[in-house]
């Protein structure tokens, strides 16, 4: 039995809670956050023994604690993980700092820790999804993901500032800044649809690595319309009869060309439920797995830092995901147009 | 009065161009072929 603390009180945070609380393998659950009435409130609801902690920076964490779920914004985890590596407790993140992996890693091996970063739809699923999709297979040429949908209002923030830094492509087996976002059609599955996505950074590194030996790679990301102004009281209402059927939905798709046999082929896996839902089904399910809880979803890894896509066995870890509702799904069929 | 009506030949410029561009573009979605089919079996394929 196992005690799993989740750092983080928002959408995503509050269901990954839900997912550790409905895991037989985990009898305790923490929900921590920086505002205690909240982490007490948000406890309270979820019910099922949930515990509220107040988490505070250069504090110690709460003794007995396995794993650690954190839900929180880039930069806002960096102590959390800090000391958790001191104490060589686990931890699933959402966030993913390419820069500070190699850092990181070597934290981690250092203190016995094991640290995976980017549990959410992308970097996460997306990456499960084409290293899945990968091992179709003989050889593996391209890989492209995709992504639609944010959770949150941090996590918008997060988005539109992806969108507006420079975008870097695995071309060649090397890195490559490009000039524009190259916005393009993506289809996910349905209620979603098409969605324009354009081209950024974010997980590409946590991409290459989990699809060994890819010639190319991008990432591509969707954005609902959503207003930047909220207008007030009546105003508001009447916004909403325009509001975009997407707001709430997210969906990650994972396109990978390559070789079987002597025919190029391509496989194209997707997945579609609410962005929270998916994004935090994703991490509880990590944490869980990280606090032992999981052992269906095969060894731990050795001690260190890496992205989920690098770490988790693809086929365990969706039939996991199917079995709580978020479901994985094949394209089969090609662009006429 | 000079100026207005440069602006009024302007704005009729602008909206000659806009329609040209509107009946002519290709911003259609493109229609594909096929559809999503949910992940099965011990390969989950």
């Amino acid at each position: 039995m196992s005690t799993v603390l989740v750092a983080g009180a928002g959408e995503v945070g509050v269901r990954a809670a839900r997912q550790l609380l409905d895991t037989p393998g985990v009898d305790r659950v923490l929900v921590g956050a920086r505002n205690g009435a909240l982490a007490r409130e948000t406890a309270r609801a979820l019910d099922d023994g949930a515990e509220s902690v107040e988490l505070e920076q250069g504090a110690a964490l709460p003794s007995g604690v396995d794993a650690i779920a954190i839900a929180l914004p880039m930069n806002a985890d960096a102590w959390i993980i800090a000391a958790a590596i001191e104490e060589g407790i686990a931890i699933a993140s959402v966030t993913e700092d390419a820069s500070a992996l190699a850092a990181l890693d070597t934290a981690a091996r250092a203190g016995a820790a094991h640290v995976v970063t980017g549990c959410g739809l992308a970097p996460g699923l997306s990456d499960v999804l084409a290293r899945h999709a990968a091992s179709a297979l003989d050889t593996v040429d391209e890989v492209h993901v995709a992504r639609f949908g944010v959770a949150g209002d941090a996590c918008l923030a997060t988005a539109r500032a992806a969108r507006r830094a420079p975008v870097l492509e695995w071309r060649d087996r090397g890195f490559v800044t490009e000039r524009g976002h190259g916005a393009e059609l993506i289809w996910f599955p349905d209620p979603v649809g098409a969605r324009e996505c354009e081209l950024v950074s974010t997980g590409i590194e946590q991409l290459v690595a989990a699809v060994s030996g890819v010639g190319r790679a991008s990432v591509r990301l969707g954005l609902p319309h959503t207003p930047r102004v909220k207008l007030p009281g009546p105003f508001g209402l009447l916004a909403r009869g325009r509001q975009d059927p997407g707001v709430g939905w997210g969906a990650v798709r994972a396109e990978v060309w390559g070789a079987q046999g002597d025919t190029r082929t391509t496989v194209v896996y997707g997945v579609i439920e609410r962005t929270g839902v998916a994004a935090g089904t994703v991490l509880g399910v990590t944490a869980a797995w990280l606090a032992g809880a999981l052992p269906v979803l095969g060894p731990l890894p050795e001690p260190g830092a890496a992205g989920l896509g690098t770490v988790a066995a693809p086929v365990p870890f969706l039939a996991e995901l199917a079995r709580r509702g978020v479901k994985a799904a094949a394209f089969e069929g090609v662009p006429v147009g | 009065m000079k100026a207005f009506q440069r602006g009024l030949l302007v704005a009729a410029a602008a909206v000659a161009v806009s329609v040209v561009v509107k009946v002519r573009g290709k911003g259609h979605v493109p229609p594909t072929s096929g559809g999503w089919r949910e992940l099965q079996g011990p390969d989950f394929r």
